[in-house]
Formats: structure tokens, sequence, C-alpha cells
């Protein structure tokens, strides 16, 4: 793990978008890999060392060594194999990673945004499992016009940071409803809270609650991007310290034809709903 | 564990229990541990059955994954330390966190905590340096346990020698 300087002084420039896929997308699934990979670097190291032993063996061919040979041998074949179904393993985290982190198009699509929230809160499960208890509260919607894949980082976004603020155990609502053409969905927790303080710079770029290395405070400042500049919605927070925390998003149900390159109705940056 | 009918602790290859999940972490590591070492290995993919062997045999070294369906590396390593206390425990995880390694140390005197992917040379260094603590650990207590023993012969000859006295 890199410090947070290192870890965010070169996104800041880089696609934040892309980094924010990263960032909660990896944290929940880098375990998936690591055991996988262990075994690949392990067997790699077994495998050159039998080589080496069968070179030797070669070099100065005696019967007597045969026997050992051929164990090496056999011990080669079977790290090969479980090397395949390593990388088969690895394979398939990635393409479940790349089906959620697939790049949106030019063009909003129209979809179903309580499943999509749905998915969110699924793959936010993975980070907190059975510690946390959540609440859906889903009110009927049409379809949403909207780039799925920002929203789904915006959704998994909050929903960690939820999550984050929760000590032991707790509750996550998400609610969504439909006001006058505009979806609004609404994501609580029970956790800590914000001190005004903390309130008052939540969506600033770089601020961030966490300890060193594990935050880089740029979630909830991307999260304000895709809102308001892609959705030409509004995003903010109420909290109190100790009283756990609500993040409120709208976002109109129809947009116009622009894509992701520009606002279509950029709206006041307010961090009050 | 001399009471169970066990070898003196010096005289036998390390025994070293790997429990993980995953079936190929303990083909990987018994592959590299036969090849570089000639230690006993015992590998189990199911938690459960791995304590109850910890609890039937001498263990010197137990390397534990920390998340497995049933019970989790801490809960597994601490029903190893009540069984064999002088086994040195490791935990090898995927899921590095602070909150499970401060745990770890913390409820079950973690000897090493390791992260996956992990590497075959500190992993071996660290098994080793792990055999041989217990194996002091082993011998520090055969040594109370005969000063014990000599200590209640004394006592007994004394008392028998005040008797026959009076």
């Amino acid at each position: 793990m890199s410090s947070n300087s290192e870890a965010c002084a070169p996104a800041a420039s880089a696609d934040l978008h892309q980094m924010a896929a990263a960032g909660r997308l990896l944290a929940g699934v880098v375990h998936e890999i690591n055991t996988p990979l262990g075994s690949i670097l392990s067997n790699a190291e077994v495998i050159e060392r039998s080589l080496e032993m069968l070179a030797a063996m070669l070099a100065d061919p005696r019967p007597q060594s045969l026997e050992r040979a051929r164990r090496l041998v056999g011990t080669c074949q079977s790290l090969a194999a479980i090397d395949r179904v390593a990388s088969e393993r690895i394979r398939a985290v990635i393409r479940g990673l790349k089906k959620f982190a697939r790049a949106d198009g030019e063009a909003p699509r129209a979809i179903d945004l309580n499943q999509h929230l749905r998915d969110s809160l699924l793959l936010a499960r993975a980070e907190f499992g059975s510690r946390i208890r959540v609440e859906a509260d889903f009110g009927t919607l049409p379809e949403v016009e909207c780039f799925p894949q920002m929203l789904g980082q915006v959704f998994l976004n909050l929903l960690v940071n939820a999550a984050h603020a929760i000590e032991g155990d707790g509750t996550i609502r998400a609610r969504t409803r439909l006001e006058d053409g505009v979806v609004y969905v609404a994501i609580s927790d029970t956790g800590r809270g914000m001190t005004a303080e903390e309130r008052a710079r939540a969506f600033q770029p770089g601020f961030t609650t966490k300890p060193i290395g594990e935050g880089c405070g740029m979630g909830l400042a991307i999260a304000r991007e895709i809102i308001e500049d892609r959705h030409g919605g509004t995003i903010g927070c109420e909290s109190e310290f100790g009283h756990g925390a609500t993040f409120h998003i709208r976002i109109p149900v129809r947009r116009g034809t622009r894509g992701p390159e520009g606002p279509a109705a950029p709206g006041p940056r307010s961090v009050t709903p | 564990m001399n009471q169970n009918g066990h070898h003196s602790p010096s005289d036998h290859p390390p025994s070293v229990l790997i429990v993980d999940d995953e079936e190929m972490v303990i083909t990987s590591l018994r592959a590299f541990f036969e090849l570089e070492t000639d230690f006993t290995l015992h590998g189990f993919t199911d938690a459960e059955e791995a304590a109850r062997f910890a609890e039937q045999n001498l263990v010197d070294v137990a390397i534990s994954d920390y998340l497995m369906p049933k019970m989790n590396g801490i809960q597994l390593l601490a029903r190893i330390k009540q069984a064999q206390p002088e086994a040195s425990r490791v935990l090898l995880t995927g899921h590095a966190d602070k909150q499970s390694a401060i745990q770890a140390i913390n409820q079950v005197a973690l000897f090493q905590y390791l992260e996956k992917p992990w590497d075959n040379a500190q992993l071996l260094l660290v098994v080793r340096s792990g055999a041989e603590r217990a194996r002091l650990f082993r011998e520090l207590r055969e040594k109370i346990e005969e000063l014990d023993g000599a200590n209640s012969r004394l006592k007994t000859a004394q008392r028998r020698a005040i008797e026959a006295f009076l």
C-alpha cells in the first residue's frame, strides 16, 4: 500500500472515474486475487528449482536418481495444473471487475435505477458482510437516463463510506423516490456521523477522515462531479456528530442528449440538499 | 507433549500444520516444503478437522488462513493454542487488515502475521524459527517437569527419613 500522497497526487490529474472504480472495487476483491497469486508465485520458484535439479541429474545421469527425477517431474506437473486453475480464478475476478467497471458510452442509457442500486448494495456487502443490516425502501421509478457505471461508482462510494462510519453493528438505509420528474436517492447510515467541519469539507478534493493509506479523500469530490456535472443533478449531506449521516442525491429522469463531456445543467454546488 | 507419548522434542523433524480452505495453497506450500526441507507436513482445508488434529498430534508450527468457512484463522489458532501452547502460530492471510492483525496478536499471541501473496524464503525463515522456538519451549517445560519430579522425590525421601527417626 502506498502512502496518501503517493496514491493521490498523480491521481488528481488522472482519470478520476477510473481511480474511483479501481479504488473501491479493488479493495473488496484484492484478497480474491492474492490467494491464487501466492500459489502461482510459489509454484514458479518450486518449478525453477526442480528444473535446476533435473538439469543437474541429466548432466550426470545415474540410475539411482531416476526415481527422484520422476517425482520432481510429477510435482512440476501438478503445480502447472494448479497454476492453470489459479490463473482462471484471477481471470474470473478480473472479468467481474470489468463488468462493473465498464466505461460508459458517450450517450446516457435508460436503466432501472432501483436494480442498479440493488447491485451496488450486493457488491458493497463484500466489504462489510453481515456486520451491517441493509434496509432498502425503493419507490416505483421510471427508467432513468444516466451513465450507469458512473452512478454505480457514486453508490458504491457512499455505501462503503457508510460502512466505514459504522463501528461494529449498524444499519444502512437506501431509499428511492420519484419527485416531479426528479429521482431522489437517499443513503443513510447509523455510524459516527460528521462534525460541522467535516460536513463542510466533505466534498472537498483531498479531504479525508480516514487514516493515511486508507483513503484519498477523492471519493465524494468525484461523486459530486458525476452527479452535478455529468447528470445535472445535486448531491448533499446532512449529519450530526454521533448520529449517523444521510446523503441525498437528485437527478432528472430525462436529460439532454449531451454526452459525458459537457454539463447538461450545472446546478449550484451546495452541501445541503 | 511427552505425556501423550511423543518423542523427546529434539529428535523429530518439525511438524507443520497448514490450514487453508483453498486446496491450491496447501499443494503449493507442500511442494515447496517437500523440496526444501524435511518437515512433516499436515494440510487441511477444513479448520475443524485441523483443530481436532492439533488436539491429538504434535504440532510445532501452525500456519492458518484467516477467512475460512465455519471458523476463522484466529478462532482456529486459539484452539490450537489451548491444545498445544508451545506451537508457534502463524496467520497467512489474503485479507490483510489492521483489525484482524491486532486481534490475532492480542488473542492468540501470534508468532508471525504474513500476507498473501507470500514470499517462500520469508515463510521458510518464519517456519524454521517458529519450530526452533517451539522446541525450546518444550525442552524448557520438560526440564521444569524433571525438576518438579526430582523435587517431589526429594520431599518424599525427606518425609520417610523423618518418619523413620520418629
